[in-house]
């Protein structure tokens, strides 16, 4: 039986992780659901974001009691924030509520295809960095950009696959595999990942991780979905540690060339 | 005063405590930020509020 190195972890920001599947906490139709996707993605990072409570509706703690947070590396996010400003204050109301300095940072002007700021996102990355924090950031996935990120300090690169919730798959392939080639820092594929052969796909051209929340959230059978991206992932980073064959523009014959059965003499190769 | 971007009614000796308590909300499930000022959750100290505080108060939610 094959067994994977048991030293193939993840490491970010010096901390090691056994599954390379990070999942978001949103959409789900109810907590249970997404309590249970989550154990069965076997996800080890999940992300959170902060909002304001509901002056005229009192007693809701949101998230915090559905999620057993000793369990996991929480992710909190800043979605939502347009500025580097809105950004940074999100990550400081965000680092009191988790205790953890870790952020996923977004900045995105358009709700159309919440595609992010990238000049605004280098700007808070500079600002989170100095003040602490471990910055994830959400980004196109510009080379350029993921190189500056890594540059200022940058725990990783999160480069999108296609819009966030669009479950389009990988349309920025060719980028993506420059970023992957030229990375100093982890690369996570996040956002546009509808099923798990498009993870897998990630993992395969040698991204350390991938996040996914719509394509499990939205799923028919969420938990099933959450367990099926999990296999993928792992089946995705086997295989690019194993390395894939070249790709010919030919066909080249599996069986044996020489000795075939045939009516005809001279015998030829195929 | 402020508190989440809408007008919030003041009234003389109004603490941080005190307002909490009107919103029926739990200190170990918030953040509160007034001003500058960012206080941890659950460790949230009895402040008193001027009338011309800025108050966010913030909790964690779903989000990807």
């Amino acid at each position: 039986m094959f067994t994977p190195e048991t030293n193939d972890q993840l490491v970010i920001a010096g901390r090691p992780f056994n599954s390379r599947l990070m999942v978001g906490t949103g959409k789900y139709t109810s907590f249970e659901v997404m309590r249970d996707s989550i154990a069965a993605s076997g996800a080890e990072i999940v992300t959170v974001s902060i909002r304001r409570v509901e002056i005229n509706a009192p007693g809701h703690t949101g998230i915090l009691d559905a999620l057993d947070l000793s369990a996991f590396q929480l992710l909190p996010n800043t979605a939502g924030c347009r500025t580097t400003e809105e950004a940074v204050r999100v990550a400081r109301l965000a680092r009191a509520m988790t205790e953890t300095d870790w952020v996923k940072l977004e900045v995105i002007p358009d709700a159309k295809y919440l595609l992010p700021d990238p000049v605004e996102t280098l700007r808070a990355a500079e600002i989170l960095v100095k003040d602490g924090f471990t910055v994830l950031p959400y980004i196109p996935a510009d080379p350029v950009l993921a190189r500056r990120l890594a540059d200022v300090g940058c725990a990783t690169v999160m480069p999108l696959a296609s819009p966030i919730g669009s479950g389009r798959g990988i349309l920025t392939r060719a980028n993506l595999e420059i970023i992957i080639e030229e990375a100093t820092v982890p690369v996570v594929v996040d956002a546009g990942l509808g099923v798990p052969s498009e993870a897998a796909a990630c993992l395969e051209m040698g991204a350390d991780a991938v996040l996914v929340n719509t394509g499990l959230a939205e799923a028919r059978d969420p938990v099933r979905m959450a367990a099926a991206f999990r296999d993928a992932v792992k089946a995705g980073r086997v295989a690019y540690l194993a390395g894939r064959m070249p790709v010919r523009s030919h066909a080249s014959a599996s069986s044996p060339t020489r000795g075939v059965v045939r009516s005809q003499e001279p015998e030829v190769p195929v | 005063m402020q508190l989440n971007g809408q007008t919030y009614p003041y009234r003389a000796g109004l603490t941080l405590h005190a307002m909490i308590a009107d919103l029926g909300l739990r200190h170990d499930a918030i953040v509160v930020m007034r001003g500058d000022d960012i206080y941890k959750r659950g460790i949230i100290p009895d402040v008193p509020l001027e009338q011309d505080d800025v108050v966010e108060i913030v909790r964690m939610m779903q989000g990807g």
